[in-house]
Protein backbone atom coordinates (compact mmCIF):
# COMPACT_ATOMS: atom_id res chain seq x y z
CA UNK A 1 0.00 0.00 0.00
CA UNK A 2 1.21 3.47 -0.82
CA UNK A 3 2.33 5.69 2.00
CA UNK A 4 -0.61 7.85 2.99
CA UNK A 5 0.97 9.75 5.88
CA UNK A 6 1.09 12.89 3.71
CA UNK A 7 -2.69 13.02 4.09
CA UNK A 8 -2.21 13.80 7.75
CA UNK A 9 -0.27 16.98 6.98
CA UNK A 10 -2.18 20.03 8.03
CA UNK A 11 -1.89 21.97 4.80
CA UNK A 12 -4.16 24.68 6.16
CA UNK A 13 -1.48 25.83 8.60
CA UNK A 14 0.24 27.64 5.74
CA UNK A 15 -2.91 29.53 4.89
CA UNK A 16 -3.02 32.94 6.53
CA UNK A 17 -6.75 33.25 6.05
CA UNK A 18 -7.68 29.82 7.41
CA UNK A 19 -10.83 29.20 9.38
CA UNK A 20 -10.24 28.22 12.99
CA UNK A 21 -12.74 26.09 14.92
CA UNK A 22 -13.41 29.10 17.15
CA UNK A 23 -14.45 31.13 14.07
CA UNK A 24 -17.38 28.83 13.51
CA UNK A 25 -19.49 29.95 16.46
CA UNK A 26 -20.32 33.19 18.18
CA UNK A 27 -18.39 33.28 21.48
CA UNK A 28 -20.12 33.94 24.77
CA UNK A 29 -20.35 37.68 25.38
CA UNK A 30 -19.80 37.23 29.13
CA UNK A 31 -16.22 37.14 30.45
CA UNK A 32 -15.15 33.72 31.85
CA UNK A 33 -15.27 34.99 35.48
CA UNK A 34 -18.91 36.04 35.09
CA UNK A 35 -19.77 32.73 33.44
CA UNK A 36 -18.25 30.93 36.42
CA UNK A 37 -20.08 32.98 39.05
CA UNK A 38 -23.35 32.69 37.07
CA UNK A 39 -22.97 28.93 36.91
CA UNK A 40 -22.18 28.71 40.61
CA UNK A 41 -25.28 30.76 41.38
CA UNK A 42 -27.35 28.45 39.21
CA UNK A 43 -25.91 25.36 40.95
CA UNK A 44 -27.09 26.76 44.29
CA UNK A 45 -30.51 27.56 42.85
CA UNK A 46 -30.78 24.05 41.39
CA UNK A 47 -30.08 22.50 44.82
CA UNK A 48 -32.85 24.60 46.31
CA UNK A 49 -35.33 23.76 43.56
CA UNK A 50 -34.56 20.05 43.75
CA UNK A 51 -35.20 20.06 47.49
CA UNK A 52 -38.65 21.41 46.75
CA UNK A 53 -39.03 18.75 44.03
CA UNK A 54 -39.23 21.27 41.17
CA UNK A 55 -37.31 19.34 38.48
CA UNK A 56 -38.68 21.36 35.57
CA UNK A 57 -37.64 24.61 37.25
CA UNK A 58 -34.17 23.25 38.02
CA UNK A 59 -33.68 22.12 34.41
CA UNK A 60 -34.84 25.50 33.13
CA UNK A 61 -32.25 27.12 35.37
CA UNK A 62 -29.22 25.18 34.02
CA UNK A 63 -30.33 24.91 30.39
CA UNK A 64 -30.46 28.67 29.86
CA UNK A 65 -27.13 30.47 29.30
CA UNK A 66 -25.19 27.25 29.71
CA UNK A 67 -21.40 27.80 29.64
CA UNK A 68 -19.84 26.96 26.26
CA UNK A 69 -16.68 27.67 24.31
CA UNK A 70 -13.12 27.92 25.52
CA UNK A 71 -11.68 28.95 28.89
CA UNK A 72 -14.69 28.08 31.01
CA UNK A 73 -13.85 24.48 31.93
CA UNK A 74 -14.59 25.00 35.64
CA UNK A 75 -18.04 26.40 34.90
CA UNK A 76 -18.71 23.52 32.49
CA UNK A 77 -17.83 20.99 35.20
CA UNK A 78 -20.14 22.66 37.71
CA UNK A 79 -23.00 22.81 35.20
CA UNK A 80 -22.54 19.12 34.38
CA UNK A 81 -22.71 18.26 38.09
CA UNK A 82 -25.95 20.24 38.39
CA UNK A 83 -27.40 18.35 35.43
CA UNK A 84 -26.33 14.99 36.83
CA UNK A 85 -27.96 15.75 40.16
CA UNK A 86 -31.19 16.61 38.32
CA UNK A 87 -31.04 13.48 36.16
CA UNK A 88 -30.50 11.29 39.23
CA UNK A 89 -33.25 12.77 41.33
CA UNK A 90 -36.05 12.46 38.76
CA UNK A 91 -38.56 9.61 38.77
CA UNK A 92 -38.46 7.85 35.39
CA UNK A 93 -42.24 8.24 35.01
CA UNK A 94 -41.91 12.03 35.22
CA UNK A 95 -39.35 12.31 32.41
CA UNK A 96 -41.69 12.32 29.35
CA UNK A 97 -43.75 15.24 30.68
CA UNK A 98 -40.65 17.21 31.62
CA UNK A 99 -38.83 16.82 28.28
CA UNK A 100 -41.87 17.67 26.20
CA UNK A 101 -42.37 20.83 28.26
CA UNK A 102 -38.89 22.14 27.32
CA UNK A 103 -38.59 24.55 24.41
CA UNK A 104 -36.56 23.38 21.37
CA UNK A 105 -33.47 25.29 22.45
CA UNK A 106 -33.57 23.77 25.93
CA UNK A 107 -34.08 20.33 24.40
CA UNK A 108 -30.91 20.72 22.32
CA UNK A 109 -28.92 21.90 25.34
CA UNK A 110 -30.24 19.00 27.43
CA UNK A 111 -29.25 16.59 24.65
CA UNK A 112 -25.73 18.07 24.70
CA UNK A 113 -25.51 17.44 28.43
CA UNK A 114 -26.84 13.90 28.06
CA UNK A 115 -24.02 13.07 25.65
CA UNK A 116 -21.54 14.78 27.92
CA UNK A 117 -22.93 12.83 30.88
CA UNK A 118 -22.41 9.58 28.97
CA UNK A 119 -18.75 10.55 28.59
CA UNK A 120 -18.33 11.46 32.28
CA UNK A 121 -20.70 9.14 34.09
CA UNK A 122 -19.03 9.25 37.50
CA UNK A 123 -21.41 7.83 40.08
CA UNK A 124 -24.40 8.05 37.76
CA UNK A 125 -25.82 4.89 36.28
CA UNK A 126 -25.76 4.74 32.49
CA UNK A 127 -29.33 3.50 32.59
CA UNK A 128 -30.52 6.84 33.94
CA UNK A 129 -28.93 8.81 31.13
CA UNK A 130 -30.16 6.38 28.48
CA UNK A 131 -33.68 6.64 29.89
CA UNK A 132 -33.60 10.42 29.53
CA UNK A 133 -32.09 10.12 26.05
CA UNK A 134 -34.86 7.79 24.89
CA UNK A 135 -37.63 10.07 26.12
CA UNK A 136 -35.96 13.17 24.73
CA UNK A 137 -35.59 11.62 21.26
CA UNK A 138 -39.23 10.56 21.32
CA UNK A 139 -40.19 14.13 22.03
CA UNK A 140 -37.68 16.14 20.00
CA UNK A 141 -36.90 13.71 17.17
CA UNK A 142 -33.62 12.72 15.56
CA UNK A 143 -33.24 16.33 14.44
CA UNK A 144 -32.29 17.19 18.01
CA UNK A 145 -29.35 14.75 17.89
CA UNK A 146 -28.25 16.17 14.54
CA UNK A 147 -28.26 19.68 16.01
CA UNK A 148 -26.07 18.54 18.91
CA UNK A 149 -23.60 16.92 16.53
CA UNK A 150 -23.36 20.02 14.33
CA UNK A 151 -23.24 22.65 17.02
CA UNK A 152 -19.77 23.96 17.80
CA UNK A 153 -20.99 25.56 21.01
CA UNK A 154 -19.86 22.60 23.10
CA UNK A 155 -21.05 22.61 26.69
CA UNK B 1 -49.98 12.39 -7.63
CA UNK B 2 -46.40 11.29 -7.78
CA UNK B 3 -44.85 9.87 -10.89
CA UNK B 4 -41.66 7.89 -10.99
CA UNK B 5 -39.96 8.80 -14.18
CA UNK B 6 -37.20 6.35 -13.79
CA UNK B 7 -35.50 3.88 -11.58
CA UNK B 8 -31.90 3.35 -12.58
CA UNK B 9 -31.01 1.09 -9.71
CA UNK B 10 -27.43 1.26 -8.56
CA UNK B 11 -26.70 4.66 -10.05
CA UNK B 12 -26.88 7.48 -7.55
CA UNK B 13 -27.98 10.71 -9.20
CA UNK B 14 -25.81 13.62 -8.10
CA UNK B 15 -27.68 16.37 -9.92
CA UNK B 16 -30.47 16.77 -12.43
CA UNK B 17 -32.04 19.37 -14.71
CA UNK B 18 -34.97 19.25 -17.10
CA UNK B 19 -35.13 21.24 -20.33
CA UNK B 20 -37.66 24.02 -20.86
CA UNK B 21 -40.61 21.89 -22.03
CA UNK B 22 -39.69 19.00 -19.69
CA UNK B 23 -39.22 16.48 -22.48
CA UNK B 24 -35.53 15.97 -21.80
CA UNK B 25 -33.62 15.31 -18.63
CA UNK B 26 -29.92 15.75 -17.89
CA UNK B 27 -28.48 13.83 -14.96
CA UNK B 28 -25.08 13.27 -13.45
CA UNK B 29 -25.00 9.53 -12.65
CA UNK B 30 -22.31 10.10 -10.01
CA UNK B 31 -19.57 9.97 -12.64
CA UNK B 32 -17.68 12.38 -14.88
CA UNK B 33 -20.39 12.06 -17.53
CA UNK B 34 -23.68 13.81 -18.07
CA UNK B 35 -26.49 11.68 -19.48
CA UNK B 36 -29.33 13.29 -21.39
CA UNK B 37 -32.53 11.30 -21.60
CA UNK B 38 -35.34 12.12 -24.01
CA UNK B 39 -38.97 11.26 -23.44
CA UNK B 40 -40.16 8.68 -25.94
CA UNK B 41 -43.60 7.26 -25.49
CA UNK B 42 -43.97 6.01 -21.95
CA UNK B 43 -40.28 5.72 -21.18
CA UNK B 44 -37.12 7.74 -21.29
CA UNK B 45 -34.29 6.87 -23.68
CA UNK B 46 -30.65 7.84 -23.36
CA UNK B 47 -30.13 10.34 -26.16
CA UNK B 48 -26.74 11.92 -25.50
CA UNK B 49 -23.74 11.48 -23.27
CA UNK B 50 -21.59 14.52 -22.52
CA UNK B 51 -18.05 13.46 -21.73
CA UNK B 52 -15.87 16.55 -21.48
CA UNK B 53 -15.35 16.53 -17.70
CA UNK B 54 -12.80 14.22 -16.18
CA UNK B 55 -14.05 14.15 -12.59
CA UNK B 56 -17.43 13.89 -10.90
CA UNK B 57 -20.02 16.26 -12.34
CA UNK B 58 -21.41 18.02 -9.28
CA UNK B 59 -24.15 20.20 -10.71
CA UNK B 60 -26.17 20.75 -13.88
CA UNK B 61 -28.47 23.56 -14.95
CA UNK B 62 -30.50 23.83 -18.14
CA UNK B 63 -31.55 27.29 -19.33
CA UNK B 64 -35.16 26.91 -20.49
CA UNK B 65 -35.27 29.75 -23.04
CA UNK B 66 -31.83 29.62 -24.64
CA UNK B 67 -31.63 25.80 -24.36
CA UNK B 68 -28.08 25.84 -23.03
CA UNK B 69 -26.75 23.43 -20.43
CA UNK B 70 -24.09 24.39 -17.94
CA UNK B 71 -22.25 21.73 -15.98
CA UNK B 72 -19.54 21.95 -13.34
CA UNK B 73 -17.30 19.33 -11.84
CA UNK B 74 -14.69 18.38 -9.31
CA UNK B 75 -12.16 18.84 -12.14
CA UNK B 76 -12.43 22.62 -11.40
CA UNK B 77 -14.05 23.29 -14.76
CA UNK B 78 -17.43 24.26 -16.06
CA UNK B 79 -18.74 23.91 -19.61
CA UNK B 80 -21.61 25.52 -21.40
CA UNK B 81 -23.20 23.10 -23.88
CA UNK B 82 -24.98 24.25 -27.02
CA UNK B 83 -27.12 22.01 -29.21
CA UNK B 84 -25.65 22.69 -32.65
CA UNK B 85 -24.77 20.75 -35.75
CA UNK B 86 -21.50 18.93 -35.58
CA UNK B 87 -18.93 20.70 -37.79
CA UNK B 88 -17.79 17.35 -39.24
CA UNK B 89 -20.94 15.29 -39.67
CA UNK B 90 -23.61 17.96 -39.64
CA UNK B 91 -25.73 15.98 -37.20
CA UNK B 92 -27.09 17.96 -34.24
CA UNK B 93 -25.06 17.38 -31.13
CA UNK B 94 -24.13 18.98 -27.81
CA UNK B 95 -20.84 20.88 -28.09
CA UNK B 96 -19.03 22.35 -25.08
CA UNK B 97 -17.83 25.94 -24.78
CA UNK B 98 -14.93 26.67 -22.49
CA UNK B 99 -15.46 28.59 -19.27
CA UNK B 100 -12.44 30.31 -17.74
CA UNK B 101 -13.30 29.71 -14.11
CA UNK B 102 -9.78 30.23 -12.68
CA UNK B 103 -10.57 28.06 -9.66
CA UNK B 104 -7.98 25.99 -7.77
CA UNK B 105 -10.53 23.75 -6.04
CA UNK B 106 -13.49 21.77 -7.23
CA UNK B 107 -16.62 23.47 -8.52
CA UNK B 108 -19.59 22.44 -6.41
CA UNK B 109 -22.73 24.08 -7.73
CA UNK B 110 -23.90 25.98 -10.80
CA UNK B 111 -27.03 27.94 -11.69
CA UNK B 112 -28.10 30.10 -14.64
CA UNK B 113 -29.36 33.56 -13.77
CA UNK B 114 -33.10 33.91 -14.54
CA UNK B 115 -32.34 36.08 -17.60
CA UNK B 116 -29.95 33.34 -18.80
CA UNK B 117 -27.16 35.78 -19.62
CA UNK B 118 -24.94 34.85 -16.67
CA UNK B 119 -24.34 31.89 -14.47
CA UNK B 120 -22.65 31.46 -11.12
CA UNK B 121 -20.36 28.62 -10.06
CA UNK B 122 -19.76 27.87 -6.39
CA UNK B 123 -16.53 26.22 -5.41
CA UNK B 124 -14.26 24.82 -2.74
CA UNK B 125 -11.84 27.66 -3.47
CA UNK B 126 -13.90 29.99 -1.20
CA UNK B 127 -15.01 31.72 -4.33
CA UNK B 128 -18.10 32.16 -6.41
CA UNK B 129 -17.31 32.63 -10.10
CA UNK B 130 -19.92 34.73 -11.86
CA UNK B 131 -19.58 34.12 -15.58
CA UNK B 132 -20.57 36.07 -18.67
CA UNK B 133 -20.03 35.37 -22.36
CA UNK B 134 -17.10 37.06 -24.09
CA UNK B 135 -18.12 37.41 -27.74
CA UNK B 136 -14.64 38.25 -29.02
CA UNK B 137 -12.90 35.18 -27.66
CA UNK B 138 -15.92 32.85 -27.86
CA UNK B 139 -15.65 31.70 -24.28
CA UNK B 140 -17.14 32.47 -20.89
CA UNK B 141 -15.16 34.63 -18.49
CA UNK B 142 -15.55 34.72 -14.72
CA UNK B 143 -15.49 37.46 -12.15
CA UNK B 144 -14.90 36.26 -8.60
CA UNK B 145 -16.89 36.96 -5.45
CA UNK B 146 -14.36 36.29 -2.68
CA UNK B 147 -15.02 38.37 0.40
CA UNK B 148 -15.99 37.44 3.06
CA UNK B 149 -16.10 33.77 1.99
CA UNK B 150 -13.67 31.63 3.94
CA UNK B 151 -15.07 28.15 3.35
CA UNK B 152 -16.46 26.01 0.56
CA UNK B 153 -19.60 27.40 -1.04
CA UNK B 154 -22.14 24.59 -1.31
CA UNK B 155 -25.22 26.10 -2.88
CA UNK B 156 -26.48 29.10 -4.84
CA UNK B 157 -29.74 30.66 -5.88
CA UNK B 158 -30.47 33.69 -8.05
CA UNK B 159 -32.82 36.49 -7.15
CA UNK B 160 -35.46 37.00 -9.89
CA UNK B 161 -33.74 40.27 -10.87
CA UNK B 162 -30.64 38.31 -11.99
CA UNK B 163 -28.40 40.62 -9.97
CA UNK B 164 -28.56 39.30 -6.42
CA UNK B 165 -27.14 35.90 -5.63
CA UNK B 166 -27.64 33.85 -2.46
CA UNK B 167 -24.88 31.48 -1.37
CA UNK B 168 -24.75 28.90 1.40
CA UNK B 169 -21.36 27.81 2.68
CA UNK B 170 -19.67 25.34 4.98
CA UNK B 171 -19.12 27.83 7.80
CA UNK B 172 -22.85 27.73 8.49
CA UNK B 173 -23.61 31.05 6.86
CA UNK B 174 -26.00 32.01 4.09
CA UNK B 175 -25.11 35.25 2.35
CA UNK B 176 -26.67 37.40 -0.30
CA UNK B 177 -24.27 39.06 -2.73
CA UNK B 178 -24.60 41.44 -5.60
CA UNK B 179 -23.43 39.87 -8.85
CA UNK B 180 -23.99 43.05 -10.82
CA UNK B 181 -21.98 43.10 -14.06
CA UNK B 182 -21.33 46.38 -15.75
CA UNK B 183 -22.32 46.24 -19.39
CA UNK B 184 -24.41 43.10 -18.95
CA UNK B 185 -26.98 44.10 -16.37
CA UNK B 186 -29.24 47.10 -16.38
CA UNK B 187 -29.31 48.99 -13.09
CA UNK B 188 -31.65 46.94 -10.87
CA UNK B 189 -34.65 48.50 -9.20
CA UNK B 190 -34.16 48.87 -5.44
CA UNK B 191 -35.29 45.90 -3.38
CA UNK B 192 -35.39 45.06 0.32
CA UNK B 193 -31.83 43.87 -0.14
CA UNK B 194 -30.49 47.33 -0.99
CA UNK B 195 -30.30 50.08 -3.57
CA UNK B 196 -26.69 50.61 -4.63
CA UNK B 197 -25.30 47.25 -5.59
CA UNK B 198 -21.77 47.20 -7.01
CA UNK B 199 -20.30 43.73 -7.62
CA UNK B 200 -19.53 41.72 -4.44
CA UNK B 201 -21.66 43.89 -2.14
CA UNK B 202 -22.76 41.75 0.81
CA UNK B 203 -26.48 42.45 1.14
CA UNK B 204 -27.19 40.02 3.94
CA UNK B 205 -25.41 37.52 6.13
CA UNK B 206 -27.30 34.97 8.22
CA UNK B 207 -26.04 32.11 10.39
CA UNK B 208 -27.75 28.76 10.77
CA UNK B 209 -28.93 28.48 14.39
CA UNK B 210 -26.77 25.54 15.44
CA UNK B 211 -23.92 26.24 13.07
CA UNK B 212 -24.71 23.58 10.48
CA UNK B 213 -23.14 24.07 7.07
CA UNK B 214 -25.68 25.42 4.63
CA UNK B 215 -26.70 22.80 2.04
CA UNK B 216 -29.38 24.69 0.20
CA UNK B 217 -30.55 28.26 -0.33
CA UNK B 218 -33.62 29.60 -2.11
CA UNK B 219 -35.19 32.97 -2.79
CA UNK B 220 -38.95 33.27 -2.65
CA UNK B 221 -40.62 34.04 -6.02
CA UNK B 222 -40.64 37.79 -5.25
CA UNK B 223 -37.05 37.63 -4.02
CA UNK B 224 -38.02 39.38 -0.80
CA UNK B 225 -37.46 36.34 1.42
CA UNK B 226 -34.62 33.87 1.68
CA UNK B 227 -34.78 30.32 3.01
CA UNK B 228 -31.78 28.13 3.73
CA UNK B 229 -31.38 24.57 4.96
CA UNK B 230 -28.52 23.70 7.28
CA UNK B 231 -26.97 20.44 8.34
CA UNK B 232 -28.24 21.15 11.86
CA UNK B 233 -31.69 19.92 10.71
CA UNK B 234 -32.92 23.47 10.63
CA UNK B 235 -34.43 25.53 7.84
CA UNK B 236 -34.34 29.28 8.38
CA UNK B 237 -36.57 31.77 6.58
CA UNK B 238 -35.34 35.37 6.61
CA UNK B 239 -37.24 38.54 5.71
CA UNK B 240 -34.79 41.42 5.33
CA UNK B 241 -35.88 44.96 5.99
CA UNK B 242 -33.15 46.90 4.23
CA UNK B 243 -29.40 47.38 4.07
CA UNK B 244 -27.49 47.78 7.36
CA UNK B 245 -30.58 47.05 9.44
CA UNK B 246 -31.64 43.95 11.32
CA UNK B 247 -33.94 41.68 9.32
CA UNK B 248 -37.66 42.21 9.66
CA UNK B 249 -38.14 38.61 10.77
CA UNK B 250 -36.08 35.43 11.07
CA UNK B 251 -37.94 32.13 11.43
CA UNK B 252 -35.84 29.07 12.23
CA UNK B 253 -37.79 25.85 11.68
CA UNK B 254 -36.30 22.98 13.65
CA UNK B 255 -36.96 19.75 11.83
CA UNK B 256 -37.75 16.66 13.90
CA UNK B 257 -35.93 14.45 11.39
CA UNK B 258 -32.69 14.36 9.41
CA UNK B 259 -31.43 17.49 7.61
CA UNK B 260 -32.76 18.75 4.30
CA UNK B 261 -30.20 19.46 1.58
CA UNK B 262 -32.24 21.16 -1.12
CA UNK B 263 -35.28 23.37 -1.19
CA UNK B 264 -37.45 25.26 -3.67
CA UNK B 265 -40.20 27.81 -3.14
CA UNK B 266 -43.51 26.91 -4.78
CA UNK B 267 -45.22 30.18 -3.90
CA UNK B 268 -44.59 33.20 -1.70
CA UNK B 269 -45.99 31.27 1.27
CA UNK B 270 -44.80 27.72 0.72
CA UNK B 271 -41.66 25.76 -0.10
CA UNK B 272 -40.67 22.14 -0.50
CA UNK B 273 -37.50 20.81 1.12
CA UNK B 274 -35.92 17.38 0.82
CA UNK B 275 -32.73 15.65 1.84
CA UNK B 276 -31.46 12.98 4.16
CA UNK B 277 -34.97 12.14 5.31
CA UNK B 278 -35.70 10.69 1.83
CA UNK B 279 -39.01 12.49 1.37
CA UNK B 280 -40.00 15.93 0.11
CA UNK B 281 -41.72 17.92 2.84
CA UNK B 282 -44.00 20.92 2.37
CA UNK B 283 -43.61 24.01 4.59
CA UNK B 284 -45.99 26.92 4.78
CA UNK B 285 -45.86 30.31 6.44
CA UNK B 286 -45.68 34.03 5.94
CA UNK B 287 -43.86 37.11 7.16
CA UNK B 288 -46.37 37.64 9.99
CA UNK B 289 -47.32 34.13 11.02
CA UNK B 290 -43.96 32.42 10.93
CA UNK B 291 -43.22 29.12 9.23
CA UNK B 292 -43.96 25.50 10.02
CA UNK B 293 -43.74 22.05 8.51
CA UNK B 294 -47.09 21.02 7.03
CA UNK B 295 -46.86 17.54 5.57
CA UNK B 296 -44.78 15.17 3.51
CA UNK B 297 -45.53 15.00 -0.21
CA UNK B 298 -44.71 11.30 0.07
CA UNK B 299 -47.86 9.88 1.58
CA UNK B 300 -47.18 6.18 1.93
CA UNK B 301 -50.68 5.27 3.11
CA UNK B 302 -52.39 6.88 0.16
CA UNK B 303 -49.91 5.45 -2.29
CA UNK B 304 -50.24 1.88 -1.11
CA UNK B 305 -53.71 1.97 0.33
CA UNK B 306 -52.81 0.27 3.61
CA UNK B 307 -50.10 -0.15 6.19
CA UNK B 308 -48.92 2.16 8.88
CA UNK B 309 -47.04 4.97 7.18
CA UNK B 310 -44.58 7.00 9.06
CA UNK B 311 -45.58 10.53 9.88
CA UNK B 312 -43.89 13.33 8.01
CA UNK B 313 -40.41 13.72 9.39
CA UNK B 314 -41.15 11.05 11.94
CA UNK B 315 -40.47 11.88 15.52
CA UNK B 316 -39.23 8.88 17.41
CA UNK B 317 -37.70 7.21 14.44
CA UNK B 318 -35.12 5.65 16.75
CA UNK B 319 -37.87 4.00 18.70
CA UNK B 320 -37.98 0.27 18.20
CA UNK B 321 -34.78 0.44 16.20
CA UNK B 322 -33.39 -2.51 14.38
CA UNK B 323 -30.11 -2.49 16.25
CA UNK B 324 -31.94 -2.39 19.56
CA UNK B 325 -34.20 -5.28 18.58
CA UNK B 326 -31.31 -7.28 17.31
CA UNK B 327 -29.46 -6.93 20.59
CA UNK B 328 -32.58 -7.67 22.55
CA UNK B 329 -33.36 -10.85 20.66
CA UNK B 330 -29.74 -11.93 20.94
CA UNK B 331 -29.90 -11.28 24.65
CA UNK B 332 -33.23 -12.86 25.51
CA UNK B 333 -33.47 -15.68 23.00
CA UNK B 334 -29.89 -16.25 22.00
CA UNK B 335 -30.73 -15.48 18.37
CA UNK B 336 -27.68 -14.09 16.66
CA UNK B 337 -28.99 -13.54 13.15
CA UNK B 338 -30.94 -10.50 12.06
CA UNK B 339 -33.77 -12.54 10.56
CA UNK B 340 -35.80 -12.54 13.74
CA UNK B 341 -35.67 -8.78 14.12
CA UNK B 342 -38.88 -7.03 13.15
CA UNK B 343 -38.74 -4.16 10.69
CA UNK B 344 -37.67 -0.75 11.96
CA UNK B 345 -40.33 1.92 12.26
CA UNK B 346 -40.68 3.48 8.81
CA UNK B 347 -39.30 0.45 6.97
CA UNK B 348 -40.51 -2.95 5.91
CA UNK B 349 -38.77 -6.23 5.37
CA UNK B 350 -38.45 -7.62 1.88
CA UNK B 351 -36.78 -10.73 0.53
CA UNK B 352 -33.50 -8.89 0.08
CA UNK B 353 -33.44 -6.66 3.15
CA UNK B 354 -35.28 -3.70 4.52
CA UNK B 355 -36.99 -1.11 2.41
CA UNK B 356 -38.00 2.39 3.42
CA UNK B 357 -41.68 3.20 3.20
CA UNK B 358 -40.82 6.37 1.34
CA UNK B 359 -40.60 6.34 -2.46
CA UNK B 360 -36.98 7.43 -2.41
CA UNK B 361 -34.86 4.76 -0.79
CA UNK B 362 -31.94 7.08 -0.01
CA UNK B 363 -31.00 10.71 0.39
CA UNK B 364 -32.63 13.12 -2.03
CA UNK B 365 -29.87 15.14 -3.66
CA UNK B 366 -31.92 17.86 -5.28
CA UNK B 367 -35.45 19.16 -5.54
CA UNK B 368 -36.40 21.52 -8.37
CA UNK B 369 -39.48 23.17 -9.82
CA UNK B 370 -41.01 21.04 -12.59
CA UNK B 371 -44.33 22.61 -13.52
CA UNK B 372 -45.47 26.22 -13.10
CA UNK B 373 -43.54 28.97 -11.37
CA UNK B 374 -43.65 31.43 -14.26
CA UNK B 375 -45.35 34.81 -14.05
CA UNK B 376 -46.40 34.61 -10.41
CA UNK B 377 -47.98 31.20 -10.90
CA UNK B 378 -47.60 28.57 -8.18
CA UNK B 379 -45.24 25.69 -8.78
CA UNK B 380 -47.65 22.76 -9.08
CA UNK B 381 -45.07 20.00 -9.50
CA UNK B 382 -41.52 19.50 -8.26
CA UNK B 383 -38.96 16.92 -9.32
CA UNK B 384 -36.53 15.12 -7.02
CA UNK B 385 -33.54 12.88 -7.62
CA UNK B 386 -31.77 10.79 -5.07
CA UNK B 387 -28.84 8.60 -4.21
CA UNK B 388 -31.18 5.68 -4.89
CA UNK B 389 -31.15 6.56 -8.60
CA UNK B 390 -34.79 7.53 -8.78
CA UNK B 391 -36.25 10.57 -10.49
CA UNK B 392 -39.67 11.43 -9.10
CA UNK B 393 -42.15 14.16 -9.99
CA UNK B 394 -44.44 15.21 -7.15
CA UNK B 395 -47.59 17.26 -7.16
CA UNK B 396 -47.53 20.00 -4.53
CA UNK B 397 -51.31 20.43 -4.44
CA UNK B 398 -53.57 18.75 -1.89
CA UNK B 399 -54.29 15.05 -2.05
CA UNK B 400 -50.69 14.34 -2.78
CA UNK B 401 -48.88 11.06 -2.87
CA UNK B 402 -51.64 9.16 -4.63
CA UNK B 403 -51.24 6.25 -6.95
CA UNK B 404 -47.88 5.82 -8.56
CA UNK B 405 -48.31 6.45 -12.22
CA UNK B 406 -46.49 5.67 -15.39
CA UNK B 407 -43.52 3.82 -14.03
CA UNK B 408 -41.18 4.07 -16.98
CA UNK B 409 -37.62 2.91 -16.88
CA UNK B 410 -34.73 4.79 -18.32
CA UNK B 411 -33.42 2.81 -21.25
CA UNK B 412 -29.77 2.19 -20.54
Amino acid sequence: MADSSFRRLDVDQYDEDRVLPSDLYIPDSRPPATVLSDTQGKATAVRGLLQRGDVRGALGEVLVDAPYGEGVDDAKAIALQSILSILNSTKSTDIPAIVSDLNPQEQVTLMKYLYKAMENLGETSGNVVLGWHEKLVESAGTGCIVRVMTDRKRV
Amino acid sequence: MSEILSAVIGTPITAHAFNGDRTQLAISPNTNEVHIYAKSGAGWQLAHTLTEHDKLVTSIDWAPQTNRIVTCSHDRNAYVWNYVSDPETGAPTWLPTLVLLRLNRSATFVRWSPNEEKFAVASGARTIAVCQFDQESDWWVAKHIKKPLRTTVLSLDWHPNSVLLAAGSADGMARVFSAFMKGVDAKPTPTVWGERLPFNTVCGEFASPSGGWVHGVAFSPSGDALAFAGHDSTITVVYPSGPETAPHAVYPIQLPALPAVSLVFISENAFVAAGHDCQPVLFEGSIDQGWAQVRSLDDHEKREGAGAGRAAGGVGRLNNSEAFNRFRSADSRGVAGGAAAPAVAGTRLTATGTELLTLHQNTITSVRAFEGGLGGQEVSQVSTTGVDGRVVVWSTAGGVGGVTQGVGRLGL
